[in-house]
């Protein structure tokens, strides 16, 4: 069995004079979560839309499973589950109903009991989608991902608008697709998420695609400094010469420091303080993150 | 085919969970046609006009006149020529017909509309108790006038709820299109209902076409309960043949259900198509003759009104229901209807946009 599971090869999409995916090539393996990473208007949704077979790209190919999207997109569908961002449901179906009916446009279908119990809405079986809340219908919106029983599952977006309790109740649901063998491809602009869930990230900027990794290898390689952070009180040091510090800011006490050997430049502090040099408190060191890896790969931050 | 059902039966459900459309689709017609009834529809009326034909011009001819004067319930109308009498009566313009006789050993012929049963023979009680009491009166002794009832065949009376029925269920045929599949279509393509069901391999004619069936069933159960209301409460009648009216009537949704999927085509949001559907369906409703005849409307705006699609519908339905008519002269203007249907899935195929 091949490996790669979902091969993207140069996709463009323009509308009008904006180009908003701008040839964009990655393979997702089979069973990993792979995570595209990005601000809004980045394109994730378009490229994934492209894949999904929604949205017919100008340039590019992307082959699911073995079936060209562009040939037969009913074909890829069918292999495929997919949750769009922001799609509604009936108001007044219930959350069975909705599964049923969704399950009859699909040439497989799980029990809907089933799905029902794995995203955890047995309680609202019979409620109508008008009456769940945000949580839930995140829930119902991947259990009808879920229905024909899916090798690969696309998931737009899933946890925006979520509070923290039900973002990781969807975490722990993502992770299980993927012990059950199942490839998962979804887009985020949370970095804890990419960070958290993620095998292998790819960071989109302007529709191109600026990087892809693992999250520990982005890190390494593109923001390898880690934070050191302190508050003077009184004292002073030349912080710039420590060993490690490749970066020094000092502002009214407060200062930080990026370097690429942490134990080096806290085992400095602590001697200048020990020899009575300095004296400081708070003393912080901050691992650096996706977020670090994207400012220093654009000049901007993930959310503005 | 599971698709094609499913979408049908949870989209039925789906429409009776919500009381805003079962208000318009069933409570809405029935209201308008209770009210309307109301208004102009009295047919049953309390005084009975009496058509009375004086032949001899005799002094019992004189005695009846006065007396059928002062019963309250008769309105008595003079007549010289008996046949025109009689045509007023075939007509529904008169309750009972009296002839007086020249020769007075004659009896007093009265004659009643056989269709009109009901009418006729609370009429005739009180004629029959008026005589009888007038020959008590005169002799002390019975017989001295005697009356002869004959039944006439005249035009059925079409009351009002019979007209009114077919207008009714033409109009909600043509609201389901206008109102509810313009609104509807357009809210599932803005919440991005019809983007997820296209993300599904199934294919996109096998769910619109499970929607026009759905309004096909919804129709058909809101006009069995209307027809149903108007039989049992309202005592209108469908005099012609079922299977045409049903036939008449399954013809008109699909027309409108099309004219419906257009307009939400070429509509941005679920409000503009609502309104644009408005705006084609309240001027129909009052001009096509859904609620009154057509030609109550000016001379000037006849052309107008022989235009809009509803039209055709609405004379063609009320011909077979009301009238019993054949469907031959009619079959032209459901033609003109047909190319409104043909037009509109053809504009709605070409402008369709899932998102």
């Amino acid at each position: 069995m091949d490996h790669v599971i979902v091969d993207v090869q140069d996709l463009v999409k323009r509308y009008g004079a904006i180009t908003a995916v701008d040839h964009v090539s990655f393979q997702v393996n089979r069973g990993e979560i792979f995570g595209i990473l990005g601000p809004n208007g980045a394109g994730k949704t378009t490229t994934l839309e492209m894949v999904e077979g929604l949205r017919v790209p100008d340039e590019g190919t992307a082959v699911v499973d073995g079936i060209d999207v562009r040939r037969d997109p009913r074909g890829v569908r069918s292999l495929i589950g997919v949750q769009l961002q922001e799609a509604g449901f009936f108001d007044r179906l219930t959350v069975e109903e909705t599964l049923q009916l969704f399950g009859s446009f699909q040439r497989k279908m799980l029990p809907p009991a089933d799905v029902i119990d794995r995203m955890q809405l047995q309680d609202k079986r019979r409620a109508w989608v008008m009456n769940l809340s945000g949580g839930q219908r995140q829930r119902l919106s991947i259990a009808v991902a879920l229905i024909n029983d899916p090798r690969i599952i696309f998931l737009d977006e899933p946890t925006t608008g979520l509070d923290p309790q039900a973002r990781r109740n969807l975490w722990d649901v993502i992770e299980r697709f993927r012990e059950e063998g199942r490839t998962v491809v979804l887009t985020t602009h949370y970095m804890e998420e990419a960070q958290r869930l993620c095998d292998r990230v790819a960071i989109m900027d302007h529709g191109r695609m600026v990087a892809l990794n693992t999250p520990r290898a982005l890190i390494r390689t593109h923001a390898p400094s880690t934070t050191v952070a302190l508050t003077v009180l009184d004292g002073d040091l030349v912080y710039a010469s420590l060993p490690g510090v490749r970066h020094a800011e000092v502002s009214n006490g407060e200062v930080v420091l990026a370097t690429s050997d942490p134990m080096q430049t806290v085992q400095a502090l602590m001697e200048s303080s020990r020899a009575g040099q300095i004296g400081f408190h708070q003393l912080r060191v901050e691992e650096a993150t996706l977020e670090d890896v994207f400012l220093q790969l654009t000049g901007r931050r993930l959310r503005e | 085919m599971r698709a094609f059902f499913m979408t049908i039966n949870m989209g039925f459900r789906h429409y009776f969970r919500d009381r805003s459309t079962v208000f318009w689709g069933i409570a809405f017609p029935l209201i308008l046609m209770g009210l309307i009834g109301l208004a102009f529809g009295r047919s049953d009326s309390l005084t009975f006009s009496l058509g009375f034909v004086d032949r001899g011009g005799g002094p019992l001819a004189e005695g009846l006149r006065r007396g059928l004067n002062e019963v309250p319930v008769f309105r008595l109308m003079e007549e010289t020529d008996e046949p025109m009498a009689l045509e007023a009566l075939r007509k529904g313009r008169r309750t009972l017909v009296v002839v007086v006789p020249a020769n007075a050993g004659e009896p007093v012929r009265v004659y009643f509309d056989q269709a009109r049963l009901q009418d006729s023979r609370t009429a005739l009680v009180i004629l029959e108790r008026f005589i009888a009491e007038a020959n008590l009166r005169l002799s002390g002794a019975p017989e001295v006038v005697r009356i002869q009832a004959r039944g006439l065949q005249g035009q059925r009376q079409l009351r009002f709820f019979d007209f009114l029925l077919p207008g009714i269920l033409a109009m909600t045929v043509m609201q389901t299109g206008l109102m509810g599949v313009t609104w509807v279509v357009a809210e599932y393509r803005q919440r991005l209902i019809l983007k997820r069901i296209l993300a599904t391999p199934i294919h996109p004619f096998v769910f619109l076409g499970g929607l026009v069936g759905r309004y096909t069933v919804t129709n058909f159960v809101q006009m069995a309960i209307i027809v149903a209301v108007a039989i049992f409460a309202f005592n209108a009648t469908i005099v012609g043949n079922p299977a045409t009216v049903i036939g008449l009537l399954m013809f008109g949704t699909l027309v409108f259900v099309g004219i419906g999927f257009a307009i939400s085509t070429v509509s941005k949001t679920p409000e503009s198509a609502n309104l644009l559907g408005s705006a084609i369906h309240f001027p129909m409703m009052f001009l096509s003759g859904t609620l009154w005849p057509r030609e109550f409307m000016p001379d000037f705006m006849q052309p107008v009104i022989g235009l809009l699609p509803l039209t055709p519908l609405v004379d063609a339905m009320r011909a077979v229901a009301a009238r019993g008519d054949a469907l031959g002269p009619y079959l032209g203007g459901l033609g003109y209807l047909g190319a409104w249907g043909v037009v509109a899935f053809a504009l709605a195929a070409w402008r369709f946009r899932w998102e």
